[in-house]
């Protein structure tokens, strides 16, 4: 009995204490991010001049409004476009290279890593600026591939829809495989050798190898770098603001792109209706992370 | 069952902000180290710049006044030259604190802080504002300005174009600074290859324009025009030079204004014959297609002009006059693009003071003043007073030895006043969208229905 009692206590001190260190972290998270987010709920609900906020009426008023909005529309389709576009070739290269540089044999591994790795280290609007100048009308692309006799005359790639779309997920597959590789290669290296010797011994190829071994190891990898591309894609900003500047004629404007001009851009201020977009693409981001978890958690 | 609780909780939390706050560029894991220290120091200087702000918004001292300004190769030397001519002729302890800011949209950023927080004592005594963006913040920031009520200032000195921004519900809010009034310059000798002088190309209409841009294309290999396609203001120019406006009574008017569509159809049939560049973006438009000499015209406000001159090879071959019309025959083209003027705030400790300086300096076409700014910073007035000084009437080599100042001053009293709209910035994006979907094939009246609905539900918010 007097023990137990003592026991019991112990093991409220360890809680206590462990509440004790879980406060801070808890309170800044509180103060930082979930006030702010009440917040831009809130004001999600109202509309007029930021000084002088007004409920909607009806209250919904600006999420429905969305549903009319051609512009909001466009800027999802092209959202979803590069979504669709390049997360898939994005995270298929990755594991390629993350396979080639895992490669026990290879000279110079260390070098190849910290070159396709690389790019991460570039600031997103440098980038995004060098890109534009590379596909710049002027620009070096234009020269090399009229030099080559490939074009005829000079391309205004950032000037023409389905073109300026390209360059957008070139761009972005080359700035974000790198970074995606090192999870897999941390992930391969996980991965015990023997696991691959016995099926060796068993007679199975590269191919079954890889699909009956690799992936399947991988997979808590892939659905993390899944779920961080899918959440960094649908928030995809610097790039249409900075190499496109969301142009030519709204075709590579993104829904984050939307909604700054929605509030700082055009000197609109219309902060209300551009809480409840953001709102909206939090639902999203939230609703296709969740999707993405159900599918990958194979564990029950 | 309390832990399943509180695990749920804990889980639910870090979903939630790994959804809500992790940013679209997540750093990479390697520079997070770099990447966290660089936030602190950033996170200092911020601190840091907002002790000093706090200290620079509006002077407490009778003698000084606070101004952000944003350009300290323009209006900033005007600033000066007026606090110097003030200092001459008025008050010598007088003392003009000049804040520089980055660029224009800090000014208004700063205001939308202020009234977002519902405190103005952040804001300097004097701000410098962007025309085409006041109306705007005086519907929604009413208390953040004072008005120029009761100052004694000659406002018939002024082109009644640029007041029109400033002036609401007859109040003065407003000192004008420069001059937004648009220009034509041409290269005379590229139309001289193609058989035109610059007497040519005044008073023509539209059509005859395209005809003559066709032949220096031929002839010379260069646009007669270029524009930033994205941020295009070729209609809005175009538009107020026939005195029509974007807007009626409030609410935007495209696609029933027959005069906007004949202006449309100018520039996409301009595009489509090689005559009218449209770049991607600005840059493209003032560094390739300007600076790069790609064009044998620049048409914009004249606050261009400082771009044409880096050029140093053609001077002397530029000569500016007005814009062609839809209707030619004689009749000249006159507009005005951009601009800023001088605003005092709520938050001014010291309204004579300010009302005053700007008064005797700006607001009386002070020559002191508005020759020091021309000379140091290119800013060109619209105070008819000042555009009548020996300084104006001079001839500038790079434009033939014409005196372009004293021409701009003259015709900015031509300008003609249209309805101005909060919604100005939107509709030229809008606009500018239907200009490139049109080029490229989609129906007319559709695009500019179409930049018109979606204006119109911008209005609606």
């Amino acid at each position: 009995m007097n023990t137990n009692s003592k026991e019991t206590s112990v093991l409220a001190k360890q809680h206590r204490a462990g509440w004790f260190f879980l406060l801070p972290a808890t309170i800044l998270i509180f103060v930082l991010n979930f006030y702010p987010m009440f917040q831009a709920f809130i004001i999600s609900l109202k509309k007029g001049s930021p000084a002088a906020l007004q409920w909607t009426t009806p209250i919904f008023n600006n999420y429905t409004r969305m549903l009319q909005d051609k512009l909001f529309i466009r800027s999802v389709g092209n959202t979803f476009l590069y979504l669709l576009i390049q997360v898939p070739i994005m995270l298929v290269l990755a594991i390629l290279l993350a396979q080639l540089l895992n490669n026990k044999d290879l000279k110079f591994r260390g070098l190849f890593r910290t070159m396709v790795f690389l790019p991460c280290a570039t600031s997103l609007v440098s980038y995004a600026l060098i890109f534009k100048s590379l596909f710049a009308t002027q620009g070096l692309i234009n020269s090399v591939l009229v030099n080559l006799g490939i074009f005829k005359e000079n391309f205004n790639f950032l000037g023409t829809p389905w073109s300026a779309k390209m360059v957008i997920i070139i761009a972005l597959i080359w700035r974000w495989t790198g970074y995606n590789m090192v999870f897999y290669l941390a992930g391969l290296q996980n991965i015990e050798y023997s696991v691959y010797e016995a099926a060796k011994i068993d007679g199975a190829n590269g191919w079954e190898t890889f699909w009956g071994i690799t992936v399947p190891l991988l997979r808590p990898v892939i659905v993390m770098t899944f779920i961080m591309s899918i959440n960094g894609t649908l928030q995809l900003f610097d790039e249409s603001m900075n190499l496109t500047g969301g142009g030519p004629a709204n075709s590579t404007i993104t829904m984050s792109h939307y909604i700054y001009n929605n509030s700082f851009g055009q000197g609109v201020g219309n902060f209300g209706y551009s809480s409840a977009l953001s709102f909206i693409v939090f639902i999203m981001v939230a609703v296709l992370a969740f999707i993405n978890l159900k599918v990958g958690d194979k564990r029950d | 069952m309390k832990k399943r609780i509180v695990s749920a909780i804990m889980a639910g939390t870090m979903v939630a902000s790994l959804a809500a706050c992790s940013p679209s560029p997540e750093a990479p894991a390697t520079s997070a180290e770099t990447k966290a220290a660089g936030e602190t120091k950033a996170a200092a200087e911020t601190q840091a710049a907002a002790e000093t702000q706090a200290t620079e918004a509006a002077s407490e001292d009778a003698n000084t006044l606070t101004v952000y300004a944003w350009d300290k190769n323009f209006n900033i030397p005007a600033l000066k030259a007026a606090e110097a001519d003030y200092q001459k002729n008025v008050n010598p302890d007088f003392k003009l604190n000049i804040v520089e800011q980055s660029q224009s949209s800090d000014v208004e950023n700063a205001v939308t802080l202020a009234g977002s927080a519902g405190d103005y004592s952040t804001l300097p005594d004097i701000v410098l504002f962007q025309d085409h963006y006041f109306k705007k913040y005086v519907t929604d920031f009413p208390e953040a300005w004072a008005s120029f009520e009761g100052a004694d200032i000659n406002w018939d000195d002024f082109g009644a174009e640029k007041l029109s921004y400033s002036t609401i519900d007859g109040v003065h809010y407003g000192m004008p600074v420069d001059n937004g009034t648009v220009i034509f310059a041409y290269r005379t000798d590229l139309l001289e290859q193609a058989g035109y002088t610059i007497d040519d190309m005044k008073g023509i209409s539209w059509d005859e324009w395209i005809e003559i841009g066709k032949k220096v294309y031929d002839t010379t290999g260069k646009y007669l025009l270029s524009m930033d396609g994205d941020g295009n203001d070729l209609p809005y120019m175009m538009l107020q030079a026939e005195g029509v406006s974007q807007f009626k009574d409030g609410d935007i008017n495209l696609s029933e204004n027959e005069t906007f569509k004949k202006i449309i159809d100018v520039i996409v049939r301009g595009a489509k014959e090689n005559v009218i560049y449209l770049a991607n973006d600005w840059s493209d438009y003032t560094d390739q297609t300007i600076v790069g000499d790609m064009v044998a015209g620049v048409m914009n406000g004249n606050w261009i002009i400082p771009t044409i001159e880096q050029v140093g090879d053609n001077s002397g071959k530029w000569e500016i006059t007005s814009m062609p019309t839809l209707e030619g025959n004689g009749k000249e083209g006159f507009a005005s693009n951009g601009g800023s003027s001088l605003y005092i705030t709520s938050n001014c400790q010291n309204l004579e003071l300010a009302q005053d300086f700007l008064g005797k300096t700006f607001g009386a076409g002070s020559t002191e003043t508005y020759d020091a700014a021309l000379k140091n910073g290119g800013v060109i007035t619209c105070s008819a007073k000042a555009g009548q000084s020996a300084v104006y009437n001079e001839g500038i080599e790079y434009f033939n030895n014409t005196p372009v100042y004293a021409e701009i001053v003259k015709m900015s009293a031509n300008v003609p006043v249209v309805e101005q709209s909060d919604y100005h910035y939107p509709t030229r994006t809008q606009v500018a969208a239907a200009i490139q979907n049109i080029i490229n094939g989609a129906d007319a009246d559709a695009s500019i229905k179409d930049a018109e609905d979606q204006v119109r539900f911008a209005m609606q918010g």
